[in-house]
């Protein structure tokens, strides 16, 4: 039975940035929906005029577009897996942390899902896949993959909202109807939270093998080809591992935003980045480990064609940032994270920024290379993008930001009622937990 | 936790709207479902591989079945929790 009842009076820096909107506020959301507006319209362009006002070309067919679609895939991971693994290991340090992780994944998944569609060119032939789909094609199993997650991680992120939802129905200042209709008649009687703890429970055993899959499906549109640097055995937990990886960095980003403008700083300490740097150094260390692997393989094996296009990473056009790439993902965050001294912010921070972008860089590394390096005759392209690539994909990463603020508006971004529980309750239960890990204390034969 | 008392349009405008998003939550399975049975008609039709069509099916309806099925659960399952109206 549960023994505590949140309070809608208490934690009112939670509910400050709900109830009271600045000016800061409008002037953020106006630069992104500009910056939005900005990429419509250049996509709006790429529909009337086609693919060529993209840098892409035969045999250079992915670009940007497909390179983004990975990495902001794999940012999604940060979210409803790391909440899901800290929910299963009963982690405390967890409770500011899971909302903005689970918001993290639904916010990407569903803006990293556009960018295949926008790299059709002819968005209408979306219809195909439904009409006449091959589900033998790994480019199906994203599909089916993609949008399960997103329906998993939705309810993921919704079931934990309840308790708070009713908090600011309860609290009667704003939205009444919204909150009224998604606290889902919420009272707080031990039978409820019996039904949402039983729920949540399911949930968060169920997204961690849909959370997994996502990203191996999607290193199979790769891996299942023999594109030279494509065909790979370790690229299902190399893109995991990787997802993983970014998916932390852009947790750590949005949780020092949110600090910052929200004055989280009683609720984030240093404590929950210290804790969760050590997930990301650990990441940093096996995201280097499988860039070793998946390297001495292809230089060890010395297929011609597979030499080419490694060579073509490490030494020919692309080896400045093959090499950003191992500074930002490894150099970087192994430097800066190793020593609990340096595990500040600040340097959390600069971190995380090293590892999206070596991310990224991972990413275009992957797709690009490949392409410009057929093992068919054909002549090759070199691939630049142009203005309407990138401004779609600062149009993304807008649209990453306005959603976030624009949840955060409706609702709390650290969960109250789990901040609550855990004052009543966590502790006592910690205590009986480390109590039931230990034996029980022998009598002395003195 | 009290609830406001907004008189019984409103509360039985917010209930309708409840159950409709659980309603559009099976929609959506069915679509899927839907989806799912014509693609492996598509493959048959043409002598694709069809086990693999069958398997992707075997795995991600289910999915889609348990999330519907979490979500009506708990929705029920909260109305049931209430407490006895007054």
């Amino acid at each position: 039975m549960h023994r505590f009842e949140p309070s809608s009076t208490q934690d009112e820096t939670l509910f400050r940035p709900i109830e009271r909107t600045t000016r800061k506020f409008y002037l953020t959301v106006a630069v992104l929906v500009a910056i939005i507006l900005f990429a419509v319209i250049m996509y709006l362009r790429q529909m009337m005029l086609g693919l060529t006002v993209t840098g892409m070309m035969q045999p250079v067919t992915w670009g940007f577009y497909i390179v983004n679609f990975v990495f902001f895939i794999g940012i999604s991971h940060a979210g409803t897996l790391i909440s899901a693994i800290l929910r299963i290991t009963q982690a405390e340090w967890r409770r500011p942390i899971t909302r903005m992780a689970e918001v993290i994944t639904a916010i990407v998944l569903a803006i990293g899902g556009l960018h295949p569609i926008i790299d059709l060119g002819r968005p209408d032939r979306v219809a195909n896949v439904f009409l006449y789909g091959r589900l033998q094609s790994p480019l199906l199993w994203d599909v089916t993959s993609i949008s399960a997650y997103f329906a998993a991680s939705t309810v993921y992120l919704f079931l934990p909202l309840i308790p708070d939802v009713a908090l600011l129905r309860e609290r009667g200042k704003k939205h009444r109807w919204l909150y009224e209709f998604l606290s889902w008649g919420w009272q707080g009687t031990p039978q409820q939270w019996k039904v949402l703890h039983r729920a949540i429970n399911i949930m968060m055993i169920v997204v961690v093998p849909i959370a997994v899959s996502v990203h191996t499906v999607i290193s199979y549109i790769f891996a299942m080809t023999l594109q030279s640097g494509w065909h790979s055995t370790i690229f299902g937990p190399y893109f995991v591992v990787g997802a993983i990886f970014s998916g932390i960095a852009a947790l750590f980003i949005a949780m020092i935003a949110f600090r910052s403008a929200f004055r989280l700083q009683a609720y984030l300490k240093l404590v929950h980045f210290q804790q969760l740097a050590k997930l990301m150094l650990a990441m940093a260390v096996l995201w280097g480990y499988f860039t070793f692997c998946e390297y001495l393989t292809g230089f060890y094996g010395g297929e011609p064609a597979e030499m080419k296009t490694l060579l073509y990473k490490v030494s020919g056009r692309y080896a400045p940032l093959f090499w950003t790439m191992i500074v930002c993902n490894f150099a970087i965050p192994v430097a800066l994270l190793s020593y609990k001294k340096f595990r500040t912010i600040p340097s959390i921070l600069i971190s995380s920024f090293a590892v999206l972008i070596g991310m990224w860089l991972e990413r275009l590394i992957i797709v690009v290379p490949s392409l410009e390096n057929p093992r068919m005759p054909f002549p090759t392209h070199i691939y630049v993008p142009t203005l309407t690539e990138i401004s779609i994909f600062a149009g993304g990463l807008a649209l990453f930001a306005l959603g976030f603020i624009v949840f955060a508006k409706f609702f709390p971004i650290v969960s109250v009622w789990e901040i609550q529980e855990g004052r009543a309750l966590g502790k006592a239960e910690t205590e009986e937990r480390i109590e039931s890990y230990l034996p029980e204390e022998q009598p002395s034969h003195a | 936790m009290p609830e406001p008392d907004r008189g019984p349009w409103y509360q039985r405008g917010i209930r309708a709207l409840q159950i409709l998003s659980i309603v559009l939550m099976w929609a959506f399975l069915g679509g899927v479902v839907t989806w799912m049975v014509n693609v492996v008609g598509v493959s048959r039709a043409q002598g694709d591989a069809l086990t693999a069509s069958v398997g992707i099916s075997m795995v991600a309806v289910p999915v889609y079945t348990l999330v519907a099925s979490v979500l009506t659960y708990v929705y029920f399952g909260l109305r049931r929790g209430r407490r006895p109206e007054k």
